[in-house]
């Protein structure tokens, strides 16, 4: 049995490791990745050589954190490996793992760590190879090295499609266009109340500036109220369709990279039944927890992305805070500092509440057609989803659907689609997401070849 | 306001029992607390399995399993009508069922088996594990035997009880769901029940009342006073990814615990009997309204059970287990029909309740509409533990 | 040809089996990576026959599934996850062992 299990190795889990581990804790950390980093710091592979790797000014508290992580002999780092199931039993958690460390875990307290994914959004051609989501192109490009196409158009909501756009043209690669389906208008209202506090954080802001001035000097078309309709192509990707100005437009792609959000990675909170809320405004779940990271659960912590989409410098804040909490639970010689990083973690907010409100795709959400796949495990179509929420009581739940049209049964265990179901049912009930109960989160979380089960 | 029927619950039961009811005129009221299909009717593994089980066979069990033929021969016929019966399809496959053998042990069973179920009027035909292999030619050569009943097969339970409760309510039946049973008590000839919907108190009186509520049933009676054998039975089964069609049939095993199917989709469906862990409550007694956990262990033996019969099984991923819960009676056999020490109160519970569901709901709904236990289900009565209740004074 | 070469040094390459053409790979990529720089964007079909490709990379959509040759066998692995190494055989559509 170890004291503490980390689930994901990014940031947030770096960030507790160094307090559990300073503290004299025993502390796993399990990730799905070969090597830590997380998906904002994630590593070539260890036997390449790269220059000037995510060498920006932003990314070097990350970079420091990562170093000491890699270089502390006491952590026992199990990358390569699928945290499956998570359960509470008496006093001590167990978890089932697969992949390169597969088997049982025990643990006297966890830290679910797992970070966010982006929100998948159905429209028309969305499931065409080449349709991508920005951190798969992203993570393409800074561990892989590897451009995910081209010519590539960015779309979305979300502004993290103009450092994607900078980084893609750093990589020499022809970015076709940004399309960012709200108008400077709008998005200049949005965050307009947020402005004030997130002075205090200038240096997001500073690097958005110098992106756009990076694009235009590279003469990339950067569309702000360009409305993306969908993806066409005979077996792959070939143009993307957008709404420019009252007039539909078409551009041609090997790649699209999608961002309208994230959504926090939630299965194993839920599978274990710690208390969840909506999350806003892109949606999703964010595990509940009190100041110092505690989740609803007792021993287990969650930091990161798993509380809400907050980004990389609030997860080292709030992993941080969770190190320092499970040491002080655990009855060790508290470390110091609790206070310092819940002021830490405090100031970063107005930044975070303007990234919200500016990319909140609110209004701006591509349409659908009856045809688009909303389930894309099992190809379930938005019009098969509706049909079956007709025959249904308006009080029907999510896992009742699924259950009659199959939405959400497949590899995925709905991560793709349940978000959006879960919307259809608040908007048919008129009520709030957070008042429709979601999937039943079962085990396993990640699928697991069956020949690794029965060993 | 008095109703002729009331039930309580709205599984396969109880939407089955609804459906013969509002079809014989008695416009039966339904309450349901959660959502249609919530429990067990939709949470089990869908198998048709009409072959002698292999718990029947275990130590301790004697005579249940010529007992449970008579019931399986009628249900064959049951399952057989009901797409043409309810106008629709319903996922059910009747393409045989294959019950294996691994060992000479586990043959000299299979062929006693059979014999006894000839005996009773069950075709199933003893093969060799080559005449196995021919029907499904991804068995392990060990495989050695198998009992061969053709028309054994599974359904799909997620959508069933819902095409009950469909045709009952177009036959007259007013089905409510997340409308809950707060209170039953005797209320002179009749009964009368406490609901709650949406935070409204409301009562109703009714002249029969059917308690299909599966595995909370001995609890609910309990709160009458009533003492009904019934075990809290917690399940798990587990389903893998999908793949190409290959096996039309039913798998079980006469020596091992195990039930195995392919759905139309192409995903394996694994179960058998293997135990879940259920949560507990403050005082330790099992929580029968949340989800038992898995237990790994359990999960791993199954796995291994049906992957040592069919090895292909090992290509596959795991892709969802789950657990459930249903309940077992003191002899194994299902509980069915009036309670005696509760006259009007009737009950259905206690295994086989997928397989059985649809004709023992056709069973009771006879009872009230004839006024009569049907002769077919005479051994099954609730009065054979009418014992139990000798020193009861129902409330 | 979407290798990124400026400032990237790579171990010298192997060659990895992609549904029966023979496809360059560095050892520690992933099999995802090795795909969309060969240009080979579809990675399984869906129930009605069209083509998939990745769309997370981080192992949580689980589009990439492919079949991998191991010890005889097939079996399914997410291609994201997955690093490859020198006489790797996949196939995108589900193959008989």
């Amino acid at each position: 049995m170890i004291d503490i299990a980390i689930i994901g190795g990014g940031p947030a889990g770096q960030a507790a490791a160094r307090q559990t581990l300073g503290a004299g804790l025993s502390t796993t950390m399990i990730d799905e990745q070969a090597r830590p980093g997380g998906q904002i710091l994630r590593q070539p592979p260890a036997a390449f050589a790269v220059k000037g790797w995510m060498a920006g000014r932003l990314y070097r508290p990350l970079r420091r954190l990562l170093a000491q992580t890699e270089a502390d002999i006491r952590l026992d780092w199990r990358g390569g490996t699928s945290v499956a199931g998570i359960e509470r039993i008496e006093d001590h958690f167990r978890l089932t793992l697969s992949g390169a460390h597969g088997g049982t875990l025990l643990a006297r307290r966890v830290l679910i760590a797992a970070g966010c994914y982006d929100m998948p959004v159905a429209m028309p051609g969305w499931t065409l190879p080449g349709v991508m989501s920005a951190g798969a192109v992203q993570t393409l490009l800074k561990s892989q090295q590897v451009v995910a196409g081209q010519p590539i158009v960015l779309l979305g909501s979300h502004p993290l499609l103009l450092v994607l756009a900078t980084q893609l043209l750093d990589a020499g690669a022809e970015v076709a266009a940004v399309l960012m389906p709200q108008t400077y208008g709008r998005m200049a209202r949005a965050v307009l109340p947020y402005l004030a506090g997130a002075i205090f954080t200038p240096g997001p802001l500073i690097a958005a500036g110098a992106a756009m001035a990076r694009l235009r000097r590279a003469g990339v078309p950067m569309m702000m109220g360009a409305r993306p309709i969908g993806f066409t192509g005979d077996g792959r990707l070939e143009a993307v369709d957008y709404a420019w100005r009252g007039q539909v437009q078409r551009i041609a792609a090997q790649a699209a990279a999608v961002s309208y959000g994230f959504l926090p990675q939630s299965d194993l909170p839920r599978q274990i039944g710690a208390a969840v809320r909506w999350a806003r405004p892109a949606g999703g779940w964010e595990t509940v927890c009190d100041g110092a990271m505690r989740s609803s659960i007792p021993g287990l912590y969650v930091a990161g992305e798993t509380t809400g989409v907050a980004g990389a410098d609030a997860a080292m804040a709030e992993g941080e805070i969770a190190g320092i909490a499970m040491a002080l639970d655990a009855g060790v010689r508290p470390p110091s500092g609790m206070a310092r990083a819940q002021a830490r973690r405090a100031r970063l907010q107005p930044f975070i509440d303007l990234l919200r409100a500016a990319a909140d795709p609110g209004e701006v959400w591509p349409q659908a057609t009856p045809e688009t796949l909303l389930c894309r495990c099992e190809d379930i179509s938005v019009a098969q989803v509706e049909a079956t929420m007709a025959q249904l009581s308006p009080m029907a739940d999510a896992s009742a659907v699924k259950h009659r049209c199959r939405i959400g049964m497949g590899l995925c265990q709905g991560r793709s689609c349940e978000h959006a179901l879960v919307r259809r049912i608040a908007a048919a009930r008129g009520c709030d997401p957070d008042a429709v109960t979601p999937f039943r989160m079962r085990f396993p979380a990640r699928p697991i070849p069956i020949d690794e089960i029965i060993g | 306001m008095t109703h002729e029927v009331l039930i309580i619950g709205g599984g396969l039961l109880g939407c089955a029992a609804a459906w013969h009811l509002a079809r014989a005129g008695l416009a039966p009221r339904l309450i349901e607390a959660r959502g249609i299909n919530a429990g067990a009717s939709g949470q089990n593994a869908g198998s048709l399995h009409f072959q002698i089980e292999r718990r029947f066979l275990e130590p301790g069990a004697s005579g249940q399993g010529a007992d449970i033929v008579r019931l399986n021969r009628l249900a064959i016929e049951e399952w057989a009508g009901l797409e043409e019966q309810l106008s629709r399809p319903l996922d059910i496959h009747m393409h045989g069922g294959l019950m294996l053998a691994e060992s000479e042990a586990d043959l000299a069973l299979l062929a006693s088996k059979v014999a006894r179920e000839n005996e009773l009027g069950l075709p199933t035909q003893l093969l060799s594990g080559a005449e196995a292999r021919d029907l499904v030619p991804r068995l392990a050569p060990h495989v050695c035997g198998a009992a061969w009943l053709a028309r054994e097969g599974h359904a799909n339970p997620r959508i069933l009880a819902d095409a009950f409760a469909h045709a009952a309510r177009a036959s007259g039946a007013v089905i409510e769901t997340d409308s809950r049973l707060l209170d039953l008590h005797r209320d002179g000839h009749g009964w009368q029940a406490t609901i709650e919907q949406a935070g409204q108190i409301s009562t109703a009186r009714a002249r029969h009342v059917i308690l299909a509520t599966g595995h909370w049933t001995a609890r609910i009676a309990a709160r009458m006073g009533l003492n009904i054998p019934l075990y809290l039975a917690p399940l798990m089964m587990s389903v893998t990814d999908r793949t190409a069609p290959f096996l039309p049939y039913l798998i079980q095993h006469v020596g091992k615990r195990l039930s195995m199917k392919q759905t139309d989709d192409g995903n394996m469906v694994i179960g058998g009997g293997w135990a879940s862990a259920p949560q507990r409550m403050a005082d330790g007694m099992p929580d029968l309204d949340a989800p038992p956990h898995l237990v790994p262990d359990n999960l791993r033996a199954n796995l291994a059970v049906a992957a040592s019969v069919l090895p292909c099984l090992r290509g596959r991923s795991l892709i969802r287990s789950w657990t459930g819960m249903t309940c077992i009676s003191a002899d194994q056999l299902p509980v069915v029909g009036q309670v005696p020490a509760a006259p009007g109160l009737y009950i259905a519970a206690g295994g086989s309740m997928f397989t059985l569901g649809p004709l023992l709901a056709r069973m009771l709904a006879r009872s009230i509409i004839e006024r009569a236990m049907p002769e077919e289900i005479a051994l099954f009565s609730a009065a054979r533990f009418a014992h139990l209740n000798a020193f009861v004074v129902p409330s | 040809m979407s290798r990124i070469a400026d400032g990237v040094t790579r171990p010298a390459p192997i060659t990895v089996e992609i549904d029966g053409a023979m496809v360059p790979a560095h050892p520690g990529e992933t099999l995802a990576a090795v795909m969309i720089a060969a240009g080979a964007y579809r990675m399984r079909d869906d129930r009605s026959g069209a083509p998939r490709g990745l769309l997370c990379n981080m192992g949580t959509c689980s589009e990439c599934f492919v079949w991998i040759a191991m010890d005889g066998a097939w079996r399914r692995r997410r291609a994201c996850l997955t690093l490859v190494s020198e006489g790797l055989c996949i196939a995108t559509q589900e193959g008989q062992p």
